[in-house]
Protein backbone atom coordinates (compact mmCIF):
# COMPACT_ATOMS: atom_id res chain seq x y z
CA UNK A 1 0.00 0.00 0.00
CA UNK A 2 1.84 3.37 -0.39
CA UNK A 3 1.47 6.54 2.05
CA UNK A 4 -1.07 7.85 -0.34
CA UNK A 5 -3.43 4.69 -0.29
CA UNK A 6 -2.88 4.55 3.74
CA UNK A 7 -3.79 8.16 4.12
CA UNK A 8 -6.79 7.45 2.26
CA UNK A 9 -7.72 4.37 4.22
CA UNK A 10 -7.92 5.82 7.05
CA UNK A 11 -9.66 8.98 6.38
CA UNK A 12 -12.02 6.55 5.25
CA UNK A 13 -12.38 4.19 8.85
CA UNK A 14 -11.80 7.67 10.76
CA UNK A 15 -15.46 8.92 8.53
CA UNK A 16 -17.12 5.92 8.96
CA UNK A 17 -16.64 5.81 12.53
CA UNK A 18 -17.95 9.39 13.28
CA UNK A 19 -21.18 8.31 11.20
CA UNK A 20 -21.09 5.09 13.25
CA UNK A 21 -21.23 7.14 16.25
CA UNK A 22 -23.27 9.48 15.49
CA UNK A 23 -25.95 7.14 14.00
CA UNK A 24 -25.53 5.35 17.47
CA UNK A 25 -26.24 8.35 19.62
CA UNK A 26 -29.10 9.26 17.35
CA UNK A 27 -30.52 5.70 17.39
CA UNK A 28 -31.45 5.90 21.06
CA UNK A 29 -32.50 9.13 21.09
CA UNK A 30 -35.37 7.94 18.43
CA UNK A 31 -36.19 5.70 20.38
CA UNK A 32 -37.09 7.73 23.51
CA UNK A 33 -38.75 9.94 21.32
CA UNK A 34 -40.30 7.30 19.60
CA UNK A 35 -41.42 5.94 22.72
CA UNK A 36 -42.63 8.89 24.27
CA UNK A 37 -44.99 9.96 21.13
CA UNK A 38 -46.42 6.60 21.36
CA UNK A 39 -47.41 6.01 24.78
CA UNK A 40 -47.86 9.35 25.13
CA UNK A 41 -50.25 10.85 22.35
CA UNK A 42 -53.20 8.35 23.01
CA UNK A 43 -52.84 9.04 26.61
CA UNK A 44 -53.47 12.72 26.06
CA UNK A 45 -57.22 13.84 26.63
CA UNK A 46 -58.83 16.56 27.74
CA UNK A 47 -59.38 15.74 30.88
CA UNK A 48 -55.53 16.16 31.19
CA UNK A 49 -55.72 20.22 32.62
CA UNK A 50 -58.75 19.95 33.97
CA UNK A 51 -59.05 17.13 36.64
CA UNK A 52 -56.39 16.53 39.63
CA UNK A 53 -54.40 13.70 40.06
CA UNK A 54 -56.74 10.63 40.83
CA UNK A 55 -55.85 8.63 43.85
CA UNK A 56 -55.74 4.44 42.90
CA UNK A 57 -59.23 3.37 40.71
CA UNK A 58 -60.53 6.90 39.84
CA UNK A 59 -60.31 8.99 37.01
CA UNK A 60 -57.95 12.13 36.54
CA UNK A 61 -56.12 14.29 35.19
CA UNK A 62 -52.24 16.47 35.79
CA UNK A 63 -54.09 19.93 36.45
CA UNK A 64 -52.10 20.09 40.01
CA UNK A 65 -49.31 19.24 38.73
CA UNK A 66 -49.16 21.75 36.22
CA UNK A 67 -49.93 24.08 37.97
CA UNK A 68 -47.39 23.22 40.49
CA UNK A 69 -44.28 22.49 38.00
CA UNK A 70 -44.98 26.06 36.39
CA UNK A 71 -45.46 27.96 39.56
CA UNK A 72 -42.12 26.15 40.85
CA UNK A 73 -40.04 26.47 37.53
CA UNK A 74 -41.30 30.18 37.05
CA UNK A 75 -40.23 31.10 40.69
CA UNK A 76 -37.03 29.52 40.24
CA UNK A 77 -36.65 31.53 36.70
CA UNK A 78 -37.28 34.33 38.75
CA UNK A 79 -35.01 34.03 41.43
CA UNK A 80 -32.08 32.33 39.45
CA UNK A 81 -32.55 35.09 36.53
CA UNK A 82 -31.52 38.60 38.22
CA UNK A 83 -28.89 36.72 40.44
CA UNK A 84 -27.50 34.92 37.32
CA UNK A 85 -27.05 38.00 34.85
CA UNK A 86 -25.89 40.23 38.03
CA UNK A 87 -23.29 37.46 38.36
CA UNK A 88 -22.66 36.87 34.41
CA UNK A 89 -22.07 40.80 34.10
CA UNK A 90 -19.63 40.96 37.01
CA UNK A 91 -17.72 38.70 35.49
CA UNK A 92 -17.77 39.51 31.57
CA UNK A 93 -17.56 43.14 32.12
CA UNK A 94 -15.67 43.74 35.87
CA UNK A 95 -13.76 40.57 35.97
CA UNK A 96 -12.96 39.42 32.51
CA UNK A 97 -9.08 38.93 33.10
CA UNK A 98 -8.45 38.62 36.75
CA UNK A 99 -7.76 36.06 38.46
CA UNK A 100 -10.95 36.13 40.54
CA UNK A 101 -13.29 35.86 37.47
CA UNK A 102 -11.24 32.74 36.28
CA UNK A 103 -11.71 31.17 40.48
CA UNK A 104 -15.50 32.37 39.67
CA UNK A 105 -15.94 30.61 36.47
CA UNK A 106 -14.63 27.55 37.79
CA UNK A 107 -16.68 27.19 40.71
CA UNK A 108 -19.92 28.32 38.52
CA UNK A 109 -18.61 25.29 35.91
CA UNK A 110 -18.37 23.12 39.00
CA UNK A 111 -22.10 23.96 40.12
CA UNK A 112 -23.39 23.64 36.12
CA UNK A 113 -22.62 20.41 36.22
CA UNK A 114 -23.04 19.38 40.12
CA UNK A 115 -25.71 16.40 40.15
CA UNK A 116 -29.49 17.09 41.23
CA UNK A 117 -29.77 14.91 43.81
CA UNK A 118 -27.51 16.93 45.81
CA UNK A 119 -28.71 19.95 45.45
CA UNK A 120 -32.02 18.64 45.91
CA UNK A 121 -30.73 17.20 49.42
CA UNK A 122 -28.73 20.51 49.95
CA UNK A 123 -31.57 22.59 50.05
CA UNK A 124 -34.05 19.98 52.00
CA UNK A 125 -31.58 20.74 54.40
CA UNK A 126 -30.84 24.02 54.19
CA UNK A 127 -35.21 24.70 54.12
CA UNK A 128 -37.63 22.22 54.38
CA UNK A 129 -36.39 20.68 57.66
CA UNK A 130 -35.61 23.97 59.44
CA UNK A 131 -38.99 25.34 58.14
CA UNK A 132 -40.39 21.57 58.78
CA UNK A 133 -42.54 21.40 55.77
CA UNK A 134 -42.11 20.16 52.22
CA UNK A 135 -43.12 23.47 50.20
CA UNK A 136 -43.09 25.38 46.56
CA UNK A 137 -40.77 27.70 47.90
CA UNK A 138 -38.00 25.15 48.66
CA UNK A 139 -38.59 23.24 45.38
CA UNK A 140 -38.59 26.56 43.83
CA UNK A 141 -35.16 27.58 45.51
CA UNK A 142 -33.41 23.68 44.51
CA UNK A 143 -35.05 24.40 40.60
CA UNK A 144 -33.00 28.08 40.83
CA UNK A 145 -30.17 26.47 41.85
CA UNK A 146 -29.99 24.68 38.44
CA UNK A 147 -31.52 27.99 36.78
CA UNK A 148 -28.10 30.09 38.49
CA UNK A 149 -25.33 28.12 36.77
CA UNK A 150 -26.19 28.63 33.01
CA UNK A 151 -27.12 31.93 33.05
CA UNK A 152 -24.12 33.09 34.45
CA UNK A 153 -22.48 30.78 32.51
CA UNK A 154 -24.45 32.17 28.97
CA UNK A 155 -24.29 35.61 30.16
CA UNK A 156 -20.95 36.08 30.64
CA UNK A 157 -21.02 34.17 26.97
CA UNK A 158 -22.93 36.28 25.39
CA UNK A 159 -21.49 39.71 26.65
CA UNK A 160 -18.14 38.65 26.34
CA UNK A 161 -18.98 38.10 22.35
CA UNK A 162 -20.02 41.82 22.22
CA UNK A 163 -17.57 43.15 20.10
CA UNK A 164 -14.84 45.69 22.29
CA UNK A 165 -15.52 48.53 19.93
CA UNK A 166 -19.12 48.92 20.98
CA UNK A 167 -17.68 49.38 24.43
CA UNK A 168 -15.30 51.48 23.59
CA UNK A 169 -17.70 53.62 21.24
CA UNK A 170 -19.88 53.67 23.97
CA UNK A 171 -17.29 54.82 26.43
CA UNK A 172 -16.05 57.53 24.10
CA UNK A 173 -19.32 59.35 24.57
CA UNK A 174 -19.06 59.64 28.08
CA UNK A 175 -21.12 57.69 29.31
CA UNK A 176 -20.40 55.51 32.21
CA UNK A 177 -19.95 52.01 32.14
CA UNK A 178 -22.66 50.89 34.40
CA UNK A 179 -25.23 53.00 32.21
CA UNK A 180 -23.86 51.10 29.00
CA UNK A 181 -23.93 47.54 30.48
CA UNK A 182 -27.31 48.37 30.84
CA UNK A 183 -28.41 50.60 27.89
CA UNK A 184 -26.43 49.04 25.04
CA UNK A 185 -24.06 46.02 25.98
CA UNK A 186 -27.09 44.03 27.15
CA UNK A 187 -28.99 45.06 24.36
CA UNK A 188 -26.65 43.81 21.85
CA UNK A 189 -26.77 40.82 24.34
CA UNK A 190 -30.08 39.95 24.39
CA UNK A 191 -31.20 37.37 22.12
CA UNK A 192 -28.74 35.13 23.26
CA UNK A 193 -28.86 35.67 27.51
CA UNK A 194 -33.08 35.06 26.76
CA UNK A 195 -31.42 31.62 25.18
CA UNK A 196 -29.87 30.94 28.37
CA UNK A 197 -32.83 31.63 30.36
CA UNK A 198 -34.98 29.11 28.30
CA UNK A 199 -32.17 26.67 27.87
CA UNK A 200 -32.30 26.80 32.01
CA UNK A 201 -36.14 26.76 31.95
CA UNK A 202 -35.89 23.78 29.70
CA UNK A 203 -33.37 21.70 31.58
CA UNK A 204 -35.45 22.26 35.30
CA UNK A 205 -38.90 21.48 33.97
CA UNK A 206 -37.97 17.98 33.51
CA UNK A 207 -35.64 17.82 37.15
CA UNK A 208 -36.93 15.39 39.43
CA UNK A 209 -34.51 14.85 42.30
CA UNK A 210 -34.39 18.70 43.21
CA UNK A 211 -38.24 18.80 43.71
CA UNK A 212 -38.42 15.38 45.15
CA UNK A 213 -36.26 16.40 48.18
CA UNK A 214 -37.86 19.95 48.45
CA UNK A 215 -41.39 20.51 47.03
CA UNK A 216 -42.60 16.43 47.02
CA UNK A 217 -46.15 16.13 45.98
CA UNK A 218 -49.57 17.32 46.45
CA UNK A 219 -53.05 15.27 45.76
CA UNK A 220 -54.85 18.86 45.26
CA UNK A 221 -54.20 21.93 44.00
CA UNK A 222 -52.47 24.52 46.68
CA UNK A 223 -52.56 28.22 46.55
CA UNK A 224 -50.30 28.10 49.00
CA UNK A 225 -46.64 28.46 48.40
CA UNK A 226 -45.78 27.16 51.68
CA UNK A 227 -47.24 23.49 51.48
CA UNK A 228 -45.96 20.23 49.00
CA UNK A 229 -46.78 20.84 45.64
CA UNK A 230 -47.44 18.89 43.35
CA UNK A 231 -45.57 18.76 39.95
CA UNK A 232 -44.84 17.25 36.71
CA UNK A 233 -41.62 14.70 37.19
CA UNK A 234 -42.43 13.23 40.58
CA UNK A 235 -46.20 12.63 39.54
CA UNK A 236 -44.42 10.83 36.40
CA UNK A 237 -41.85 9.29 39.21
CA UNK A 238 -45.04 7.96 41.24
CA UNK A 239 -47.30 6.82 38.57
CA UNK A 240 -44.93 5.24 36.35
CA UNK A 241 -44.02 3.07 39.65
CA UNK A 242 -47.37 2.11 40.49
CA UNK A 243 -48.78 -0.93 39.42
CA UNK A 244 -51.94 0.63 37.66
CA UNK A 245 -52.30 0.92 34.13
CA UNK A 246 -54.27 4.71 33.75
CA UNK A 247 -51.46 5.63 36.26
CA UNK A 248 -48.94 4.38 33.86
CA UNK A 249 -50.79 6.04 31.18
CA UNK A 250 -50.90 9.85 32.69
CA UNK A 251 -47.26 9.42 33.37
CA UNK A 252 -46.75 8.66 29.88
CA UNK A 253 -49.11 11.67 29.05
CA UNK A 254 -47.04 13.82 31.40
CA UNK A 255 -43.40 12.89 29.99
CA UNK A 256 -45.03 13.70 26.51
CA UNK A 257 -45.90 17.35 27.41
CA UNK A 258 -42.70 17.85 29.14
CA UNK A 259 -40.72 16.62 26.21
CA UNK A 260 -42.46 18.58 23.94
CA UNK A 261 -42.08 21.84 25.94
CA UNK A 262 -39.10 21.28 26.31
CA UNK A 263 -38.30 20.94 22.20
CA UNK A 264 -40.18 24.07 21.49
CA UNK A 265 -38.37 25.60 24.26
CA UNK A 266 -34.77 24.03 22.01
CA UNK A 267 -36.45 25.48 18.88
CA UNK A 268 -37.21 28.68 20.53
CA UNK A 269 -33.99 29.30 21.73
CA UNK A 270 -32.10 28.30 18.26
CA UNK A 271 -34.73 30.70 16.55
CA UNK A 272 -33.29 33.76 18.47
CA UNK A 273 -29.92 33.02 17.99
CA UNK A 274 -30.39 33.45 14.54
CA UNK A 275 -32.50 35.76 14.39
CA UNK A 276 -29.73 37.34 16.97
CA UNK A 277 -26.99 36.88 14.68
CA UNK A 278 -28.42 38.58 11.33
CA UNK A 279 -28.93 41.71 13.66
CA UNK A 280 -25.57 41.87 14.61
CA UNK A 281 -24.20 41.80 10.68
CA UNK B 1 5.73 86.18 12.07
CA UNK B 2 6.62 85.98 15.24
CA UNK B 3 5.76 82.47 15.88
CA UNK B 4 7.81 81.08 12.89
CA UNK B 5 11.27 82.03 14.95
CA UNK B 6 9.64 80.71 18.24
CA UNK B 7 11.69 77.63 19.12
CA UNK B 8 9.16 75.99 21.41
CA UNK B 9 6.58 75.99 18.55
CA UNK B 10 7.41 72.85 16.72
CA UNK B 11 6.10 73.53 13.35
CA UNK B 12 8.57 74.33 11.06
CA UNK B 13 7.32 75.87 7.81
CA UNK B 14 8.36 78.70 5.54
CA UNK B 15 7.21 82.34 5.95
CA UNK B 16 5.38 82.10 2.76
CA UNK B 17 3.42 79.07 4.03
CA UNK B 18 2.66 81.36 7.33
CA UNK B 19 1.47 84.10 5.60
CA UNK B 20 -1.44 82.27 4.35
CA UNK B 21 -3.10 82.67 8.17
CA UNK B 22 -2.87 78.98 9.37
CA UNK B 23 -0.45 79.61 11.83
CA UNK B 24 -2.08 82.26 13.62
CA UNK B 25 -5.28 79.57 14.77
CA UNK B 26 -4.76 79.29 18.38
CA UNK B 27 -3.63 75.87 19.88
CA UNK B 28 -6.30 73.75 20.69
CA UNK B 29 -4.66 70.82 22.50
CA UNK B 30 -0.53 70.64 23.06
CA UNK B 31 1.30 67.51 23.84
CA UNK B 32 4.22 68.07 25.96
CA UNK B 33 6.92 65.36 26.31
CA UNK B 34 4.06 62.71 26.00
CA UNK B 35 5.54 58.84 26.48
CA UNK B 36 3.67 55.97 26.32
CA UNK B 37 3.57 52.45 27.26
CA UNK B 38 2.04 49.37 27.04
CA UNK B 39 2.94 47.35 30.10
CA UNK B 40 6.93 47.39 29.49
CA UNK B 41 6.79 48.50 26.35
CA UNK B 42 7.24 51.92 25.29
CA UNK B 43 5.05 53.09 22.05
CA UNK B 44 5.18 56.75 22.12
CA UNK B 45 8.62 58.20 22.67
CA UNK B 46 8.74 62.34 23.99
CA UNK B 47 5.89 63.51 21.78
CA UNK B 48 5.78 67.09 21.46
CA UNK B 49 2.82 68.48 19.54
CA UNK B 50 0.39 71.12 19.25
CA UNK B 51 -3.05 71.10 17.17
CA UNK B 52 -4.56 74.06 15.78
CA UNK B 53 -8.40 74.74 16.19
CA UNK B 54 -11.01 74.56 13.93
CA UNK B 55 -8.25 72.86 11.73
CA UNK B 56 -8.09 69.60 10.71
CA UNK B 57 -4.41 67.65 11.74
CA UNK B 58 -3.91 64.20 10.35
CA UNK B 59 -1.37 61.90 12.06
CA UNK B 60 0.21 59.83 8.79
CA UNK B 61 2.91 56.83 9.03
CA UNK B 62 3.37 53.02 8.59
CA UNK B 63 1.18 50.57 10.39
CA UNK B 64 2.26 50.31 14.36
CA UNK B 65 3.74 53.65 14.50
CA UNK B 66 1.84 55.02 17.45
CA UNK B 67 -0.49 57.21 15.55
CA UNK B 68 -3.38 55.33 16.60
CA UNK B 69 -1.82 55.08 19.74
CA UNK B 70 -1.70 59.06 20.50
CA UNK B 71 -5.17 59.46 19.16
CA UNK B 72 -6.42 57.39 21.80
CA UNK B 73 -4.80 59.50 24.75
CA UNK B 74 -6.68 62.86 23.59
CA UNK B 75 -9.83 61.17 25.27
CA UNK B 76 -8.01 58.77 27.14
CA UNK B 77 -9.10 55.76 25.98
CA UNK B 78 -6.17 53.84 26.97
CA UNK B 79 -7.47 54.39 30.54
CA UNK B 80 -9.87 51.34 30.10
CA UNK B 81 -7.48 48.86 29.65
CA UNK B 82 -4.82 48.59 33.00
CA UNK B 83 -2.02 48.16 31.67
CA UNK B 84 -1.62 51.10 29.56
CA UNK B 85 -0.41 54.10 30.71
CA UNK B 86 0.51 57.94 29.55
CA UNK B 87 3.10 60.06 30.70
CA UNK B 88 3.52 63.79 30.41
CA UNK B 89 1.08 66.09 29.69
CA UNK B 90 -1.78 67.07 27.03
CA UNK B 91 -3.38 70.17 27.64
CA UNK B 92 -6.67 70.52 25.96
CA UNK B 93 -7.24 74.67 26.42
CA UNK B 94 -4.39 74.79 28.71
CA UNK B 95 -5.75 72.18 31.16
CA UNK B 96 -3.95 68.92 31.66
CA UNK B 97 -6.10 65.91 30.68
CA UNK B 98 -3.89 63.57 31.66
CA UNK B 99 -4.52 64.19 35.20
CA UNK B 100 -6.69 61.80 37.16
CA UNK B 101 -8.41 64.66 38.80
CA UNK B 102 -9.92 65.90 35.49
CA UNK B 103 -12.53 63.86 35.04
CA UNK B 104 -12.98 61.59 32.14
CA UNK B 105 -16.51 61.78 31.14
CA UNK B 106 -16.13 65.41 31.16
CA UNK B 107 -13.22 65.32 28.41
CA UNK B 108 -14.92 62.65 26.11
CA UNK B 109 -17.69 65.49 25.85
CA UNK B 110 -15.93 67.79 24.96
CA UNK B 111 -13.53 65.31 22.67
CA UNK B 112 -15.87 62.96 20.75
CA UNK B 113 -14.37 60.10 18.72
CA UNK B 114 -15.33 57.83 15.68
CA UNK B 115 -13.57 54.94 15.17
CA UNK B 116 -12.22 52.83 12.12
CA UNK B 117 -14.98 50.10 12.08
CA UNK B 118 -18.73 51.80 12.21
CA UNK B 119 -20.26 51.00 15.53
CA UNK B 120 -23.71 51.53 15.54
CA UNK B 121 -25.61 50.18 18.59
CA UNK B 122 -28.74 48.22 18.59
CA UNK B 123 -31.09 50.58 19.04
CA UNK B 124 -32.80 52.91 16.12
CA UNK B 125 -31.29 55.64 14.21
CA UNK B 126 -32.60 58.29 16.47
CA UNK B 127 -31.98 56.60 19.66
CA UNK B 128 -28.32 56.08 18.45
CA UNK B 129 -27.94 60.02 18.36
CA UNK B 130 -30.08 60.73 21.36
CA UNK B 131 -27.94 57.91 23.46
CA UNK B 132 -25.39 60.23 24.84
CA UNK B 133 -27.38 63.60 24.43
CA UNK B 134 -30.14 61.75 27.07
CA UNK B 135 -27.46 61.22 29.61
CA UNK B 136 -25.80 64.68 29.79
CA UNK B 137 -28.65 66.66 28.75
CA UNK B 138 -32.79 67.42 30.50
CA UNK B 139 -34.12 68.35 26.94
CA UNK B 140 -37.82 68.18 26.43
CA UNK B 141 -39.12 66.16 23.42
CA UNK B 142 -39.08 68.62 20.83
CA UNK B 143 -35.33 69.92 21.86
CA UNK B 144 -34.13 66.38 21.42
CA UNK B 145 -35.91 66.04 17.96
CA UNK B 146 -34.15 69.16 17.40
CA UNK B 147 -30.17 68.39 18.40
CA UNK B 148 -30.97 64.86 16.81
CA UNK B 149 -31.83 66.68 13.19
CA UNK B 150 -28.84 69.02 13.89
CA UNK B 151 -26.64 66.39 14.24
CA UNK B 152 -27.47 64.22 11.77
CA UNK B 153 -27.23 67.35 8.91
CA UNK B 154 -23.93 67.99 10.27
CA UNK B 155 -23.01 64.40 9.79
CA UNK B 156 -24.69 64.57 6.36
CA UNK B 157 -27.19 61.91 7.06
CA UNK B 158 -30.03 63.43 7.45
CA UNK B 159 -31.90 63.72 3.54
CA UNK B 160 -31.10 59.67 4.07
CA UNK B 161 -32.45 58.43 7.22
CA UNK B 162 -35.24 61.49 8.28
CA UNK B 163 -38.32 59.28 6.97
CA UNK B 164 -36.59 56.04 8.99
CA UNK B 165 -35.47 57.48 12.01
CA UNK B 166 -37.29 54.97 14.34
CA UNK B 167 -35.68 51.61 12.26
CA UNK B 168 -33.04 50.24 13.50
CA UNK B 169 -29.62 51.34 12.89
CA UNK B 170 -28.22 48.03 11.69
CA UNK B 171 -29.72 48.01 8.65
CA UNK B 172 -27.91 51.24 6.99
CA UNK B 173 -24.81 50.79 4.67
CA UNK B 174 -21.67 51.08 6.09
CA UNK B 175 -20.67 54.13 5.12
CA UNK B 176 -23.90 55.62 6.04
CA UNK B 177 -23.44 53.53 9.68
CA UNK B 178 -19.92 55.86 9.86
CA UNK B 179 -21.65 59.01 9.09
CA UNK B 180 -24.34 58.25 12.02
CA UNK B 181 -21.51 57.56 14.19
CA UNK B 182 -19.91 60.80 13.28
CA UNK B 183 -23.72 62.49 14.23
CA UNK B 184 -23.99 60.55 17.33
CA UNK B 185 -20.66 62.27 18.66
CA UNK B 186 -21.15 65.40 17.19
CA UNK B 187 -24.65 65.60 18.96
CA UNK B 188 -22.88 66.11 22.42
CA UNK B 189 -21.44 69.20 20.55
CA UNK B 190 -17.53 68.43 21.46
CA UNK B 191 -14.58 70.66 20.91
CA UNK B 192 -12.65 67.85 19.33
CA UNK B 193 -13.10 65.24 16.98
CA UNK B 194 -11.30 62.24 16.92
CA UNK B 195 -11.11 60.09 13.73
CA UNK B 196 -8.95 56.71 13.66
CA UNK B 197 -9.12 55.73 10.12
CA UNK B 198 -12.63 56.70 9.63
CA UNK B 199 -12.91 55.38 6.03
CA UNK B 200 -10.22 52.37 6.44
CA UNK B 201 -13.93 50.18 6.36
CA UNK B 202 -15.43 51.90 3.35
CA UNK B 203 -15.60 51.99 -0.07
CA UNK B 204 -14.39 54.91 -2.30
CA UNK B 205 -18.19 56.29 -2.57
CA UNK B 206 -18.36 56.27 0.91
CA UNK B 207 -15.02 57.66 1.62
CA UNK B 208 -15.38 61.02 -0.61
CA UNK B 209 -18.67 61.63 1.25
CA UNK B 210 -17.26 61.10 4.59
CA UNK B 211 -13.90 63.31 3.44
CA UNK B 212 -16.16 65.97 2.59
CA UNK B 213 -17.93 65.95 5.87
CA UNK B 214 -14.64 66.30 7.24
CA UNK B 215 -14.27 69.45 5.18
CA UNK B 216 -17.75 70.68 6.93
CA UNK B 217 -16.87 69.54 10.23
CA UNK B 218 -13.90 71.95 10.46
CA UNK B 219 -15.87 75.01 10.47
CA UNK B 220 -17.06 73.98 14.22
CA UNK B 221 -14.66 71.73 15.22
CA UNK B 222 -11.30 70.71 15.67
CA UNK B 223 -10.39 67.84 13.63
CA UNK B 224 -7.75 65.28 14.21
CA UNK B 225 -7.59 61.97 12.05
CA UNK B 226 -5.17 59.23 11.83
CA UNK B 227 -5.42 57.78 8.30
CA UNK B 228 -2.92 55.16 6.19
CA UNK B 229 -3.83 56.96 3.24
CA UNK B 230 -1.37 59.47 2.51
CA UNK B 231 -3.59 61.18 -0.34
CA UNK B 232 -6.50 61.11 1.79
CA UNK B 233 -4.48 63.59 4.58
CA UNK B 234 -3.09 65.60 1.70
CA UNK B 235 -6.53 65.80 0.64
CA UNK B 236 -8.57 66.57 4.12
CA UNK B 237 -5.87 67.57 6.83
CA UNK B 238 -4.24 71.34 6.61
CA UNK B 239 -2.08 70.18 9.13
CA UNK B 240 -0.08 66.68 9.02
CA UNK B 241 2.28 65.05 11.21
CA UNK B 242 4.56 61.90 10.20
CA UNK B 243 5.03 59.22 12.71
CA UNK B 244 7.71 56.37 12.73
CA UNK B 245 8.35 53.85 15.68
CA UNK B 246 6.60 56.05 18.05
CA UNK B 247 8.55 59.14 17.45
CA UNK B 248 6.99 62.38 15.88
CA UNK B 249 9.39 62.88 12.94
CA UNK B 250 7.62 65.60 11.23
CA UNK B 251 4.93 68.43 11.60
CA UNK B 252 3.85 70.53 9.55
CA UNK B 253 1.39 72.08 7.05
CA UNK B 254 0.02 69.48 5.01
CA UNK B 255 1.32 70.77 1.99
CA UNK B 256 5.39 71.19 3.36
CA UNK B 257 5.06 67.68 4.06
CA UNK B 258 4.29 66.14 0.73
CA UNK B 259 6.07 68.72 -0.77
CA UNK B 260 9.18 69.44 0.52
CA UNK B 261 9.75 67.33 3.99
CA UNK B 262 12.81 68.26 5.58
CA UNK B 263 13.16 64.94 6.94
CA UNK B 264 14.83 62.16 5.02
CA UNK B 265 12.42 59.50 6.54
CA UNK B 266 9.50 61.57 5.61
CA UNK B 267 10.35 62.01 2.51
CA UNK B 268 10.89 58.17 2.01
CA UNK B 269 7.83 57.32 3.19
CA UNK B 270 5.62 59.64 1.10
CA UNK B 271 7.44 58.86 -2.02
CA UNK B 272 6.20 55.38 -1.03
CA UNK B 273 9.63 53.72 -0.70
CA UNK B 274 8.45 52.34 2.75
CA UNK B 275 5.21 51.39 4.73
Amino acid sequence: MTRWQRRQFTDYVAKALGVVATAFGLFWLAWILWTTVSKGLPALKWGLVTQMTPPPGADGGLLNAFVGSAVMCGLAVLIGTPIGIGAGTYLSEYARHTKLGAAIRFINDILLSAPSIVIGLFVYELMVRPMGHFSAWAGAVALAFIVLPVVVRTTDEMLQLVPTTMREAALALGVPQWKIIRQVLYRAALSGIVTGILLALARISGETAPVLFTALNNQYLTSSLNEPTANVPVVIFQYALSPYEFWHALAWAGAFVVTMLVLVLGLTSRWLIARGKMTNE
Amino acid sequence: MNNVDDPVDPLSVTAERASNGLLEAPAKIAAHNLNFYYGESRALKDIELVIKEKRVTALIGPSGCGKSTLLRIFNRMYAIYPKQRAEGQVLLDGENVLDARYPVNRLRTKVGMVFQKPVPFPMSIYDNVAYALRHYEKLTRRQMDERVEEALKSAALWREVKDKLSHSALGLSGGQQQRLCVARAVALKPEVLLLDEPTSALDPISTASIEQLIDDLKADYTVLIVTHNMQQAARVSEFTGFMFLGELIEFGVTSDIFTHPTNAKTEAYITGRFG
